[in-house]
């Protein structure tokens, strides 16, 4: 299960963060969040290690932690879209398709003439849409 | 071949070096056994690895050891074969022969004997024994090689080498070395063939029922053996790794349901670097091993070659991602497991592998990288044992210790429970501890946050701990009562705990010994701790561990060491979020404490982190922390900051009771006794803009009001004692910054309020805002932030340029106001007129100005009379004020024309409202005075008039703009004149000495003038010839003149008699007088003179007398000198040509004794000539010397210069010192020369047809 997905703008600043668990606990969620940008940052600003993965917008698991997975994609804006899933088997081809819409969302919402380029996202389309996404995640693997 | 298992351990134990034999034949081992060790071990040794590529290893350490020994002898040959890696590698044949016969005889079939087995590898080592002072024998036993080196050395291989005991050779141990390696390198070769070819064997049979993973376990760890004795550690790894994942693979794939492991004491604690752990005889598990404790073992083993290779990093990284697989496998099989032995062995495991890798890191080894990498890893590890520490803690009842941060919310909510088959229970004498646990957790009181923060705290635990041990326990099924608390998995563990408490307490009273009951019921929180607590003592074998858990303070203990290894390994991986966040978790440790210190640095460090990246919610989380370490420390400003920043973070983050009790804090603060006025940066929270739309304009030198918008975050309305403002102009910053001040206080309200700043004259040029400082009592604050459109964005960390919209524009100085004369004509003097001022308001606003008048000298303002003021609307006379014009139209169509008057005090006129952007003119009534009579001029004489006879200044002085502050100056020049300029002429004369003198009255204003009367007071040797008095016809009257034009009035006079000499005296010339009237219009010029109103006769005329004096002169009766004009040249004159002008003066009479004025003979001349029309080159006046006897004559020449083209007037001679009755001239009347315009000059014309 999708637990948080995140848009972190190019400064660190988090854009948009929005949680699907039922408790009220966001902010633990901030934290996955804001934290993974440690790998986020060792990855962009380490080419040689990422090697191949320089031209790619998908970051990949970002760290393997027990419980819960963190992927990461990175824009060409240097905006990064953070994901993190309670699924311990996710298929990597899954979260990409699952990134390539969202960041269709993404670009969506910021050409909305009336967003402020660095702003936080407030959109409710975008909300929407992004819990279309969510919700679909993973169904076209299992169908 | 399994049941070679514990041989092979003990196998494994005992050999650790390759071995080489060492047949010796002729008995010569205990000599050269000395030197030959010590050459061990051998250094740059070369072999091949498992793909036949040489590998040089820089040590090999290996052992001798005789053919005899118990340890060769004593094999089976099919244990041979099977750890044939401790067979010797290489055999060396020792023998001396100092005979040719015994050589041949003996010595050569032996051995023939000992070489004859192919699969050693061997060679033959001479040994000579001859001194070398004994020739013969050396030179036997070099016979003796020789013919060993035939017999058993090869083209293809030499296997022979020659040991002088006395005096070795120099490269003999080189030889020897080298010939070693080259057997022990045929011989791993073979070796590793023919394990491979064994492995290839068994691996085919992978998936037959007959597969034994022992048997292929040993033989690949032969290999890998094998590989390590011969220091290949690369190759060993990589032996290790196939069997590891060969393992895992018999693991999943077979459906055989075999025994984990793990169920032994001891278990618990991670062996995954110690492979003598276990004796793998003990794990054997049918045809495999257990998987608990083999894969701990494959582990060790790699780890082993890891740490030889002085790779730490990599048992690191290894370890981190085994201990996470292996934590899996401890999940799958929890159930069969001692409760909690996945946490506990993820502790050990995570602990053991820090120390490991610690210890084998040499600082500065490595490429930075994978130093930070290193680090990062160790992080980890600290991090995951603190997370399964935590949740140990937690199930023993700690949970109330550990924060409910971010941090340990997210690792311990998304951490499952513990999923033991069933859950524990109570212990049956526990019932005291039960009764503990529960006062620990009654008296736990949840930790309220400053300013009375309410938040809910975030969850530690996955699901509520008491649903889910008690589903989990044997008796209780799903569905049972607790499926009640499945709604509620939002709620804290502690207030459910509770509520649950309150249920069940009576049940407790009645049965507090009963504890068989609670089988049957369900676990109360306080016995789930219990229970989980004895499970633990069962399960944890590690003494450490158990203590750390023992009691509260052992767990913060070991709490804060893993938290601080943690934060410390992730600081230095760089990994910066993790380690602030972790800081901030040891800060809270510190502040429960009281090292309040500590805890702000550390809480600081978390704020800036969250702060800089823009993270509100979780800023949000850690302030409140921050500002209670401070104001327990009393760090006034930090606190005062910390409330600051709370309030400007987004307002959906707190209640607004909340932050309204952070504002009264700080005007608190603000008023309380400070020491000194602490600064404070309030940029978050207040910001301000200019107005929306254009900046404010002002012309220089004038103040003004600058209105500025100032958004407040605070939640309440706040008192400003005092706030001022910078303006910093664009163009030059050296100019500095101007402050704007407002010392009244101002009330901010939340939200957007508009402050009006007074604002002094600037210089030219454009501002914009700089800072707003202002004062809270003590508390000085200053904000830098610029809020563009709408109120301060909570993100607004990066927008932090300076606005480039100018606030405020001062213009150049310019012109602001004109002054003019209303009028360009003259005006009567010596008569009461109206002067026009014109006042022309430029772009700017007369609004109450006042203007100030002095007058010059001979000018004198009436100040009985009122000053009338108008405006007037079409002045303007450019295109540039077209749009003025249009303007003034516009209020001249509204309003009409406005008229007022006015009056004058102590010099000074306020102007009307009307008049402060219109154009106006300002009547001021005035009197020109002069004393002296207008005097005529004959027709032969030019006028002689200076323009500043009639002029007059009037000194303005404008104060305008709001406040006064603007001032204009201006001095204007008014002309005035008399109405009429006379001139005379004597029209005709007769014999008798009558003659008609013409008075021509040229009108010098611009208004019609009317003559009603005229008369001519004669001056003495003139008398009137009729009887009219001196007055001409009175039919002609009256006579109208129109402006500019002449008039001519005829006078009948004659030379009379002199009356008496008193009246000669008096009347020296003739007084023209003239009764007129004048109807002009003030806005043109001359106008009817303002009589006083008092006085004033309606419907009579208003009659005005002008008096000119008249010289007539009388003819020459008796002249003394004569002046003569000598002609021009004949060929005329030219403009621009010098012309030679001459008189002649000639006396005519002797020279009179009496007369005075003339000594010495000399006479006076002057030149007079209308400078407009002649050059005069030359002295005009000076004395020439005539003599005094009549017929003496002179010339006076005067070089002339003609300018203009026309008939002018000549330059004329005069000789002021005589009479003019004296004097005869010839001409004698005023005469006319030719001036013909100058030659045309052609040097400058082209031709049109060329």
């Amino acid at each position: 299960m999708i637990i948080c997905v995140a848009v972190v703008g190019h400064q660190n600043n988090p854009l948009f963060i929005q949680s699907f668990t039922e408790a009220d606990d966001a902010l633990k969620l901030h934290h996955i969040v804001h934290c993974s940008l440690d790998v986020v940052d060792e990855r962009v600003n380490n080419p040689k290690k990422s090697g191949p993965l320089l031209n790619e917008t998908f970051l990949g698991l970002l760290y393997p932690i027990e419980n819960y997975k963190v992927y990461g994609y990175l824009t060409n804006t240097k905006v990064k879209f953070i994901l993190v899933t309670t699924d311990l088997d996710v298929r990597d081809a899954d979260v990409r398709n699952f990134f390539r819409r969202f960041h269709a969302a993404y670009v969506d919402a910021v050409s909305n003439p009336f967003h402020v380029p660095g702003k936080k996202i407030t959109s409710k389309t975008f909300v929407e849409r992004v819990s279309t996404i969510v919700k679909s995640f993973g169904l076209s693997s299992a169908g | 071949m399994a049941n070679f298992l514990a041989q092979f351990q003990t196998i494994k134990t005992t050999a650790d070096r390759i071995v080489i034999s060492v047949e010796d034949v002729s008995d010569l081992w205990p000599t050269v056994k000395n030197a030959f060790e010590a050459r061990l071990p051998f250094k740059r040794a070369s072999l091949n690895n498992k793909t036949r590529n040489p590998v040089s290893v820089e040590q090999l350490p290996a052992e001798f050891i005789l053919t005899t020994d118990s340890r060769l002898r004593s094999r089976f040959p099919q244990e041979q074969l099977l750890f044939w890696f401790r067979e010797p590698y290489a055999t060396v044949v020792l023998v001396t022969c100092e005979d040719l016969d015994e050589f041949k005889t003996i010595l050569k079939p032996r051995l023939k004997l000992i070489v004859q087995n192919d699969e050693k590898e061997w060679f033959i080592v001479f040994v000579s024994k001859a001194h070398p002072a004994n020739d013969q024998a050396n030179k036997m036993a070099k016979k003796v090689y020789s013919k060993l080196e035939v017999e058993f050395s090869s083209k293809k291989r030499e296997r022979c080498c020659k040991y002088d005991i006395h005096f070795p050779e120099a490269n003999f141990w080189d030889d020897l070395e080298s010939k070693i390696m080259e057997c022990v390198r045929n011989t791993l070769d073979r070796r590793v063939q023919f394990y491979e070819d064994e492995i290839r064997k068994l691996s085919e049979q992978r998936l037959m029922p007959v597969w034994n993973f022992c048997n292929f376990f040993i033989l690949k760890e032969s290999l890998a053996f094998m590989f390590e004795m011969a220091h290949l550690h690369e190759d060993a790894l990589r032996e290790y790794d196939e069997l590891e994942l060969c393992y895992l693979e018999t693991v999943n794939m077979t459906g055989k349901q075999r025994h984990f492991g793990g169920a032994d004491h001891g278990d618990d604690q991670a062996a995954l670097l110690n492979p003598g752990n276990k004796a793998l005889t003990q794990i054997v598990q049918e045809d495999s091993f257990r998987e608990f404790e083999f894969r701990q073992y494959l582990f060790a083993c790699t780890s082993k070659l890891l740490f030889k290779l002085n790779r730490p990093f990599e048992v690191a990284s290894r370890g981190y991602s085994f201990i996470i697989s292996f934590s899996k496998s401890l999940a799958s099989y929890e159930r069969i497991l001692p409760f909690c032995m996945r946490e506990v062995w993820v502790i050990t495991a995570c602990l053991a592998l820090i120390e490991a890798t610690i210890s084998h890191y040499n600082e500065g080894h490595v490429v930075p990288d994978i130093e930070k990498e290193f680090f990062r890893l160790l992080g980890d590890l600290y991090s995951l044992a603190r997370v399964k520490f935590m949740r140990l803690a937690y199930l023993v009842g700690y949970g109330t210790d550990i924060e409910r941060s971010p941090v340990n919310s997210a690792s311990l909510s998304l951490l499952p429970w513990p999923k033991p088959a069933i859950w524990p229970s109570v212990p049956a004498d526990a019932s005291a501890e039960v009764l503990e646990k529960e006062k620990l957790i009654l008296q736990t009181t949840p930790r309220t946050k400053h300013f009375g923060i309410q938040r809910k705290p975030l969850p530690l635990e996955p699901t509520v701990l008491l649903r889910e041990a008690n589903r989990r326990r044997a008796s209780l099924s799903a569905g049972n009562v607790f499926e009640m608390f499945e709604g509620r998995q939002g709620t804290i563990e502690g207030s459910q705990a509770q509520k649950l408490h309150a249920t069940s307490m009576p049940r407790t009273n009645s049965s507090p010994g009963n504890v068989d009951s609670s089988i049957d019921r369900p676990m109360r929180l306080a016995e789930i701790y219990v229970a989980s607590e004895h499970a633990l003592k069962q399960s944890i074998s590690n003494p450490e561990l158990l203590k750390s858990l023992s009691s509260s303070e052992e767990f913060e203990q070991k709490y804060l060491e893993l938290t601080k290894g943690a934060a410390d390994n992730y600081h230095r991986s760089w990994w910066k979020r993790h380690g602030v966040v972790l800081d901030g978790e040891i800060a809270a440790v510190a502040f429960k404490h009281g090292h309040f210190d500590q805890a702000a640095k550390s809480y600081e460090k978390v704020c800036a982190l969250y702060a800089g990246e823009g993270w509100q919610d979780l800023l949000a989380e850690v302030l409140p922390n921050l500002a209670e370490c401070q104001k327990i420390l009393n760090d006034q400003a930090g606190y005062l900051l910390s409330c600051v920043r709370l309030l400007s973070l987004d307002e959906g983050l707190f209640l607004t009771k909340e932050r309204q009790a952070v504002q009264s804090e700080v005007v608190r603060l603000a008023h309380s006794e400070m020491k000194d006025p602490v600064p404070l940066d309030v940029s978050s929270l207040i910001t301000f803009s200019g107005n929306p739309g254009p900046p404010l304009e002002l012309c220089d030198r004038d103040p003004g009001t600058l209105s500025v918008t100032v958004w407040s975050g605070f939640p309440d309305d706040i008192t400003l004692d005092s706030i001022s403002l910078t303006l910093t102009p664009t163009h030059n910053a050296d100019e500095g910054v101007k402050a704007l001040k407002s010392s009244t206080a101002t009330v901010l309200h939340p939200g957007r309020n508009t402050i009006t700043l007074d604002l002094p004259p600037q210089k030219p040029g454009s501002y914009v805002l700089g800072v707003l400082t202002g004062q809270i009592g003590q508390l000085r604050f200053r904000s830098h932030s610029f809020s563009k459109v709408g109120p301060a964005d909570s993100d607004d960390f990066m927008s932090y340029e300076k606005p480039a919209k100018p606030i405020l524009k001062v213009a150049k100085p310019r012109a602001l106001v004109d002054l003019e004369a209303a009028v360009s004509s003259a005006l009567l003097i010596n008569e009461h007129q109206w002067v026009g001022i014109l006042i022309r308001p430029i772009n700017y606003s007369l609004k109450a100005a006042v203007l100030h008048i002095d007058t010059g000298p001979g000018l004198e303002i009436e100040d009985s009379h009122v000053i009338e003021m108008e405006s007037c609307a079409s002045v303007s006379q450019n295109d540039d004020e077209q749009v003025q014009r249009d303007v003034a139209q516009i209020g001249s169509l509204n309003s009409g024309k406005s008229f007022e008057r006015l009056t004058l005090h102590d010099g000074r006129i306020e102007f009307p409202n009307w008049a402060s952007d219109t154009p106006s003119i300002l009547w001021v009534l005035i009197r020109a005075v002069s004393d002296t009579l207008s005097r005529g001029s004959s027709s032969v004489t030019t006028r002689r008039e200076s323009i500043v006879d009639g002029m007059r200044t009037i000194a303005l002085k404008l104060e305008f703009g709001v406040f006064h502050n603007q001032i204009f100056e201006r001095t204007l020049a008014v002309h005035f004149t008399y109405p009429f300029y006379v001139r005379t002429r004597v029209t005709d004369k007769s014999n008798d000495g009558t003659f008609l003198l013409q008075v021509i009255l040229h009108s010098e204003v611009k208004a019609k003038l009317t003559i009603y009367d005229a008369w001519l007071d004669l001056q003495d040797g003139f008398v009137h010839t009729g009887q009219t008095e001196g007055r001409p016809d009175s039919s002609d009257f009256p006579l109208n003149i129109s402006p500019t034009s002449k008039a001519g009035i005829l006078f009948s006079i004659c030379l009379g008699k002199t009356n008496t000499e008193e009246e000669s005296r008096k009347q020296a010339e003739s007084v023209l007088n003239i009764k007129y009237g004048i109807s002009g219009d003030r806005t043109i010029g001359a106008h009817p003179p303002v009589i006083d109103e008092s006085t004033r006769v309606d419907g009579a005329r208003q009659e005005l007398i002008f008096r000119s004096a008249i010289i007539l002169q009388r003819p020459v009766l008796d002249p003394c000198l004569a002046v003569g004009f000598l002609p021009l040249p004949s060929d005329g004159l030219r403009v621009g040509q010098l012309v030679k002008m001459q008189w002649r003066v000639e006396r005519l009479k002797d020279w009179d004794k009496t007369e005075v004025s003339e000594p010495n003979g000399e006479v006076l001349y002057e030149v007079n000539a209308n400078s407009g029309n002649w050059m005069i080159a030359g002295r005009k006046r000076g004395h020439v010397s005539l003599s005094t006897k009549q017929g003496a004559r002179i010339i006076i020449s005067i070089l002339c210069m003609p300018l203009v083209a026309g008939y002018v007037r000549p330059p004329i001679l005069g000789l002021p010192d005589v009479d003019e009755a004296n004097i005869s001239c010839k001409p004698a009347g005023p005469h006319l020369v030719c001036v013909l315009p100058p030659a045309l000059s052609s040097s400058f014309c082209i031709p049109v047809n060329s």
